[in-house]
């Protein structure tokens, strides 16, 4: 059978393993992205809102983090959570817990950019207008979070394509589990290197199509801010 | 200072770098007055009302509110509202916008409705409420600016040109509520403008400035009596 329609009936046909694939990737992804959310959003606002010698560097350094490597961040992780690692009693390694971890490094880079370079892109009237009207520091954040709401989600999403579509992270500090820690990109890797052409290709068509989601509701939230 | 003073500006200067774009020697602003600053573009108009609203903070001088320094009072913050040449609309409805002052204030829902209602219909925006406040047009976006610092019911307004952005009715409906608000003589009003005849109509005195200085002050053409002593130093009134 032509690996293309073999692909599509195992999508179509609900194949098992390929739906239990996608749905550990996404269970992964959320997770991660929902850990660097919180700490991302309040790096990028404070990088934002607080001007101290080095601002700068700092936020050319968060930058520079968002392009590292996957197999780098893996590999930090990896000495960390291995037998003989600090961490190594909590048994992260070839374990879920792991893998959200490296992911989650990955993704908050990323988070706190955006957030970064969106806030910094309101107007100077803005502020003005929260103070002038007697907005506290707390109003004044919510209002800021309000204000860039689309800035936000772009980051959160930009942050969560890039999870699901890494393998570095997965392949070092989730072992290709399969039924545990096996994900998209991993199966992908593994299957193309045994011939098996139609499920890596089922998965490929599945990422794709959570990447374009992804990609759409991202360019979506940009152009309704703008 | 005069002890009426509400403002009481001494040896105000301001640079944008090493460009020096605003000196007071002196200005006092008494309770209730409307004053207008006139000048041409870069005059240092806007930087004077900013400072006077503490969003900008002086190199050196004094900004008196109430006989206190007016960088971080809670009296001025509390007590003033700066409104923008071309206001920045808050994201969301219009309702939301000329809210957001008074939820600062902490207001029961029930005195924000109403507040918000009545500033709603005094600038001419009824049933714009629930409208997309980004989507609004100069005049009506100026309008929503005006009526977000007029719900608060302050004591000091401070306009920026508040009817260039505005057109021909818009326009005529902000003077007629800023006459209104200066009949009642409650409310500070300074303002800035351009337009010399619109500025003395208005105002009880209008400053001149002219390159960042404050050239005089001459009494408007509200029939009242000048109310302050005029103490720009070296003003040639």
């Amino acid at each position: 059978m032509n690996p293309f329609l073999g692909s599509l009936e195992l999508i179509f046909s609900g194949d098992r393993e390929v739906f239990q694939v996608a749905a550990t990737t996404l269970r992964f992804s959320f997770w991660s992205t929902a850990f660097s959310t919180i700490p991302g959003l309040i790096l990028g606002i404070a990088l934002s809102g607080h001007r101290f010698p080095g601002r700068r560097t700092v936020a050319a350094v968060v930058s520079s983090l968002t392009a590292l490597p996957t197999v780098v961040i893996g590999l930090a992780v990896y000495s960390f959570i291995s037998r003989s690692g600090p961490l190594g009693h909590l048994g992260w390694l070839f374990a879920p817990a792991g893998v959200i971890l490296g992911q989650t490094l990955l993704a908050l880079p990323i988070v706190v950019s955006l957030v970064y370079t969106g806030l910094s892109k309101l107007d100077a009237r803005f502020a003005e207008t929260l103070i002038t009207l007697g907005a506290g520091r707390f109003r004044r954040l919510t209002a800021t979070l309000f204000e860039a709401k689309y800035v936000l989600a772009s980051a959160v999403l930009n942050a969560f394509g890039r999870v699901t579509g890494e393998v570095g992270v997965s392949m070092m500090l989730g072992g290709n589990i399969r039924w545990y820690t096996r994900t998209m990109t991993t199966t992908i890797a593994l299957d193309t290197s045994k011939g098996e052409f139609e499920r890596a290709l089922s998965l490929g068509i599945l990422l794709l199509g959570i990447s374009l989601t992804v990609n759409a509701l991202v360019h979506a939230a940009v152009k309704h801010e703008q | 200072m005069s002890s009426e003073a509400l403002f009481s500006v001494r040896d105000l200067s301001f640079s944008y770098g090493s460009r020096k774009v605003l000196q007071v020697p002196g200005l006092d602003i008494r309770t209730g007055e409307v004053l207008a600053l006139v000048g041409p573009n870069g005059s240092g108009k806007t930087t004077l009302l900013k400072i006077l609203n503490d969003l900008l903070r002086a190199d050196s001088g004094s900004v008196l509110f109430k006989g206190r320094p007016s960088a971080g009072n809670p009296r001025l913050r509390s007590g003033s509202v700066y409104v923008h040449q071309s206001p920045f609309p808050l994201a969301g409805t219009v309702h939301r916008n000329i809210a957001f002052g008074l939820r600062a204030r902490r207001l029961p829902d029930s005195e924000i409705r109403l507040r918000t209602r009545e500033a709603l219909e005094r600038l001419g925006l009824a049933g714009f409420g629930r409208r997309d406040a980004k989507r609004l047009s100069g005049g009506e976006t100026q309008r929503v600016a005006l009526a977000r610092a007029l719900v608060l019911d302050p004591e000091v307004l401070l306009l920026d040109e508040p009817t260039a952005q505005a057109d021909r009715a818009s326009a005529e409906r902000i003077r007629e509520v800023l006459a209104d608000i200066a009949a009642r003589g409650r409310t500070t009003i300074v303002f800035s403008s351009h337009d010399a005849a619109f500025a003395e109509a208005l105002a009880d005195r209008a400053a001149y400035l002219e390159d960042g200085r404050l050239v005089r002050i001459d009494p408007g053409r509200r029939g009242r009596a000048p109310k302050a002593e005029d103490t720009a130093r070296g003003n040639p009134e």
